[in-house]
């Protein structure tokens, strides 16, 4: 689980504002959920329509729309170690993963109770 | 190919200096000289010789073909089975005289069975042990002693005369009184039956040519097929067509069908296993060890599943690798968990209230993972036709490579669909206890092989049956005989 800023800064170069790891880690502490995608990319749809269905009311970034969105693409890539940066999915500011974790998770019941800490789902 | 040393040497001794006089005493029915083959009048009657023949050839068909090789050649002169035959020289048929290791028409006619009756002595010793056969060993024994009359006739080197095959010790008196008054006379009766017994011959090996020049071109047709079947599949041509069928499958779909078959074998194994755990009141630690190994017998599909979802996604989305009762409730490749769970709920009470919440919240969680994934497919449905179908083909193949890129994604639906089953397979083991797991695998690993077997009963049974009012009583029981009693759940 991504927990701290401090850890990231002996594996990237240190940057100055650009740091785009760092931006990611901003945007996701903004909302309860968070949700970085590419509009054209149908899981992401899937994705979006699972926390739809269950009320919760998303933050998306679409990357593709994003100027600074391609290097943040790839330090998702390095983030998941995955070839696919999305979709990735930020609770409470908190990494939770990509669509098999966040589907685990909904499965085996932790992500409700997630949620509602985040104060994204009320009963 | 039977090999005979001794008959082997001896015919062909004999064989070139035979060939032509008996011929000629057979066929040259109008000639003095015809009268070397004999006939004994009116105690000997050929018809019934060859009766007796074919029933002892049918006796013996069973029974070593080597040791009888030299008496049955000489009978078998209508066999209709292959049967081994040794090359031996035929009197004007070089036909079958080649094909000698499956001759199945090795019919020769008395006269060209004349060269290979030159080890008499073993055979009729054999023959004469088994008293089952003692009346046709007599028979025989005159047979071969009318072709040996012959060859003596013929032969201008041999001496022998006829007191010679008077002494054969196995002869009866009685035979030997025919043997001697045997004088080399044809009447038209015999000439008739010899004439016959040569057009069945000739037909036979006729027939028997045709057959293997028909086995022939199959062969190659055969040989023909496979390469073209090897270079299609390399060109990846085929797409899945019918189930199971060879022919037109890709590699990576051909190897998941193997890998499943095997898949099944395994799970019925592991069924029993689950059975008899719960029949014998086994402890919580012993079936907790088979629960979890079946657990992992479901993993083990998923993992192939996920790499045959790199090489033909196609293959495991239509379902082919299943079928045709699975496939037709098939989602995103497989089963649909939430509907798994619906089956299951009533058959594992007893359940606490607990347990049955979590269970209510697997299925509610799960119907909503389905759903997301459903319409994430949909959207890349939609995508595609957007990218194909739309507006004027302007670079066919810059659209074809957006179009192929889009359809990539369809590995990544199908791994989630199997991710999301995985997952309720496990929560499932959660929530139960491990009799209840054991029971409900139990459940499923029974349930899906009801439906497979109705896969096959429906395939087998023919259509009309299943139409007509007064039929489908027939076509119900017989779906009933493969019904397993429900109940035993309940006593476990």
């Amino acid at each position: 689980m991504y927990q701290t800023e401090s850890s990231w800064g002996s594996y990237m170069p240190p940057r100055n504002v650009g740091d785009p790891l760092e931006r990611i880690e901003r945007l996701a502490s903004e909302n309860a959920v968070v949700i970085f995608s590419i509009s054209t990319c149908c899981m992401c749809h899937a994705i979006k329509r699972l926390f739809c269905g269950m009320g919760v009311n998303p933050t998306v970034h679409e990357l593709d729309e994003d100027p600074r969105g391609k290097e943040m693409e790839k330090a998702l890539m390095r983030l998941l170690g995955s070839s696919s940066a999305v979709p990735v999915v930020f609770i409470g500011g908190k990494l939770v993963g990509a669509m098999d974790r966040v589907m685990a998770s909904h499965i085996n019941g932790t992500l409700v109770p997630l949620l509602k800490d985040a104060g994204a789902l009320w009963l | 190919m039977a090999s005979h040393g001794v008959g082997e040497t001896g015919l062909s001794d004999s064989g070139p200096s035979n060939h032509h006089l008996p011929y000629a005493a057979i066929h040259g029915i109008n000639t003095p000289s015809t009268s070397f083959f004999n006939q004994e009048g009116s105690s000997f009657d050929f018809g019934e010789l060859e009766e007796a023949v074919l029933q002892g050839v049918k006796i013996r068909s069973d029974e070593a073909k080597a040791p009888l090789f030299r008496p049955a050649a000489t009978l078998e002169m209508f066999p209709p089975w292959p049967i081994r035959f040794q090359q031996t020289p035929r009197v004007g048929s070089s036909k079958s005289g080649g094909e000698s290791s499956d001759s199945g028409s090795a019919v020769n006619t008395l006269s060209s069975k004349a060269e290979a009756q030159l080890d008499p002595e073993s055979p009729i010793s054999k023959k004469a042990s088994s008293s089952d056969h003692q009346s046709f060993d007599q028979k025989h024994l005159q047979l071969q002693q009318h072709q040996q009359q012959i060859e003596m006739a013929s032969d201008t080197s041999r001496t022998g005369g006829p007191s010679e095959l008077n002494t054969s010790p196995a002869k009866p008196p009685q035979e030997k009184r025919k043997g001697s008054t045997s004088e080399k006379q044809l009447d038209a009766k015999t000439l008739r039956r010899l004439a016959q017994n040569r057009e069945a011959a000739r037909k036979s090996r006729l027939r028997k040519k045709a057959y293997v020049q028909q086995l022939e071109s199959s062969r190659i047709k055969l040989t023909q097929l496979e390469q073209d079947l090897q270079r299609a599949r390399q060109q990846g041509l085929f797409l899945g067509g019918c189930g199971g069928a060879g022919g037109n499958m890709s590699s990576g779909a051909a190897i998941f069908d193997m890998e499943y078959a095997r898949w099944l074998e395994d799970d019925h194994r592991h069924m029993s296993e689950l059975r008899t755990g719960l029949q014998a009141h086994l402890s919580d630690g012993d079936l907790r060890v088979i629960v979890d190994r079946y657990i992992s017998h479901y993993d083990e599909i998923f993992r192939l599943k996920g790499v045959a979802a790199k090489s033909d996604v196609f293959h495991l989305i239509t379902g082919m690798w299943s079928t045709p009762a699975e496939r037709c409730f098939l989602w995103m490749g497989g089963f649909r968990p939430s509907e798994l769970i619906k089956m299951l709920t009533s058959q594992l009470d007893p359940l606490t209230q607990q347990q049955l919440m979590g269970i209510y919240s697997l299925q509610h969680s799960s119907q909503q993972a389905e759903e997301a994934l459903s319409q994430g497919l949909e959207q890349l449905q939609q995508s595609l036709i957007d990218t194909i179908a739309t507006g004027p083909v302007i670079d066919g193949m810059q659209q074809m490579a957006v179009a192929l890129g889009k359809l990539a994604n369809l590995e990544g639906f199908v791994r989630q669909a199997d991710n999301l089953r995985q997952q309720t397979l496990h929560q499932l083991r959660r929530i139960l206890t491990v009799r209840q797991a054991a029971r409900c695998f139990l459940v499923i690993g029974e349930y899906y092989g009801r439906l497979r077997a109705l896969s096959s009963l429906w395939a087998s049974l023919p259509r009309e049956s299943l139409m007509g009012e007064e039929n489908t009583c027939q076509a119900t029981t017989d779906l009933q005989m493969v019904q397993p009693p429900q109940n035993h759940f309940s006593n476990i």
